[in-house]
């Protein structure tokens, strides 16, 4: 066992995690984050993906005890109460969502790319979410929404009519 | 070195089970007392959008607003059924089982707006954006809102209304191929600019548009994102998703070997929605599930026939398997 602090979506949690435990199996299984999916299980399809320390990871490729003192950002922080996150507006607005399987990992990457640059490139949207599996929508919708998102991230707000 | 090549592939594809084989959609459409109407149908929403679709097939003919609309699907203990979400069927069969239980309901409500407004009969009495009006007279009329709550009150609600629909199929004669096995057939066609590296075998789409008859577009911003999936499914299927099958046991069974096309693999798709009404279809609608990949992998074969002048029939195109056809074809 080892006891670890971590900070996930602003609140500070303290927990007792078993060594061989995966980030995925304590957002999912201990704080019952079920926003993050389990994909592949081997760090190839993306669904789990989650912001630590700003930075997309596969939450099944990293152990609980290497998230000591780190802060975290799964698709449950995005949102501030019912005002969606911009991001998630944008997806609804353009349909980027299909099975919706893809969609919380999407959107995290979403915003490590637009937290860096709110005008990306189609080809720097492509290359951003080339982690991130997707079987549904051929990626289209889901390059037009962060495209939208990046302008409403530049407008302040998330009011798609504006 | 790099050679270009353009290809099309043009299917038509029969949506529904088919054959003869009975093809049933049923649906409820029950006016609450708040006026709103629920749709009850057994389609499962697997995120090909047939909620939304069917929600905005019942508001058209309840003349009512989306939100007016409660969709309840996929509880098999509320719901009749309406067969699965397969065969490219949900949008014809079951929209048309909806489209059928929104205009029985329509009927009941004229019906009883007619008791409630004291009239000599129902003739002339129409539903429009929620209110029940006489046009000769408009203004008797009765609020959809209002009409359910003297129903509450009269202990007649829920008033319900009920539809089923049937394909038209008919089993095809095994001695003289005739029949009508489907109905109704979907058209599209793909057409791709490829350029083949004949050094490495690696294929690279360049262009590709898509035309895809509708019936009648219900929801275009849906069906272009069916457009968009399809697309990139036939492409995985065409040049690069393998199983590597040997004696009955998968090779690749990981995203690493099993590979599935990124946002940096799938180009931008052009694509051109042609809207054909069915004249059986609810408004005209069509199914396009399936269709929309069916023309991929012939389309990328055929311009890579045109690139490189070989006739490649198995899927996918690996590199090793084309600069394996093109070392053959340079022997012969």
């Amino acid at each position: 066992m080892k006891d670890i602090n971590l900070k996930i979506n602003g609140k500070s949690y303290r927990l007792s995690t078993n060594e061989d435990m995966r980030l995925i199996d304590v957002l999912r299984d201990e704080l019952g984050l079920l926003g993050s999916k389990e994909g592949c299980g081997e760090g190839e399809c993306g669904a789990c993906t989650i912001l630590m320390e700003g930075r997309t990871v596969n939450a099944c490729m990293v152990m609980a005890f290497q998230t000591d003192e780190k802060e975290i950002i799964t698709i449950e922080g995005l949102s501030n109460g019912e005002q969606l996150h911009p991001i998630q507006q944008a997806f609804i607005e353009i349909g980027a969502v299909q099975c919706g399987f893809c969609t919380p990992g999407m959107i995290l990457s979403a915003k490590a790319i637009l937290d860096k640059d709110t005008n990306p490139t189609r080809e720097m949207i492509r290359q951003g979410i080339s982690g991130n599996l997707c079987r549904c929508t051929g990626y289209a919708k889901i390059v037009d929404a962060i495209e939208l998102a990046g302008k409403l991230l530049r407008n302040g707000g998330n009011n798609c009519e504006a | 070195m790099k050679k270009k090549g353009v290809g099309i592939g043009s299917t038509f594809y029969g949506t529904g089970y088919g054959n003869g084989f009975p093809d049933v959609s049923r649906a409820k459409a029950v006016l609450k007392e708040d006026g709103k109407v629920a749709v009850h149908v057994g389609a499962t929403e697997v995120g090909q959008g047939s909620k939304t679709i069917m929600s905005q097939m019942a508001a058209e003919v309840m003349s009512i607003p989306l939100n007016d609309i409660i969709f309840i699907c996929e509880d098999t203990k509320n719901m009749p059924d309406s067969g699965t979400a397969a065969a490219s069927r949900q949008t014809y069969n079951t929209g048309n089982a909806i489209k059928l239980a929104c205009e029985d309901l329509r009927k009941k409500v004229i019906e009883n707006a007619f008791k409630e407004l004291k009239l000599n009969s129902s003739v002339g009495l129409t539903l429009k954006n929620g209110e029940i009006y006489l046009k000769t007279l408009p203004s008797k009329n009765i609020s959809l809102k209002e009409l359910a709550l003297c129903l509450l009150k009269n202990k007649e609600l829920p008033l319900i209304g009920e539809g089923s629909f049937t394909a038209q199929t008919i089993e095809m004669d095994e001695e003289t191929g005739q029949g009508a096995p489907y109905w109704p057939y979907t058209f599209n066609v793909y057409g791709v600019i490829v350029e083949v590296d004949t050094e490495t075998g690696l294929i690279d789409i360049i262009k590709a548009v898509c035309a895809q008859d509708v019936g009648k577009a219900i929801n275009p911003e849906m069906i272009e994102g069916q457009m968009d999936g399809g697309f990139a499914m036939g492409l995985g299927y065409s040049i690069y998703e393998d199983l590597g099958l040997k004696e009955g046991k998968m090779k690749n069974k990981n995203f690493t070997n099993y590979l599935i096309p990124t946002a940096l693999d799938v180009p931008e798709l052009e694509k051109f929605i042609i809207e054909d009404p069915e004249s059986t279809g609810p408004f005209g609608a069509k199914g396009i599930g399936e269709p929309v990949m069916l023309g991929v992998a012939p389309a990328v074969l055929n311009a890579i026939y045109d690139a490189v002048g070989v006739r490649i029939t198995q899927v996918p195109v690996t590199p090793d398997r084309l600069l394996r056809a093109l070392k053959e074809e340079r022997r012969e």
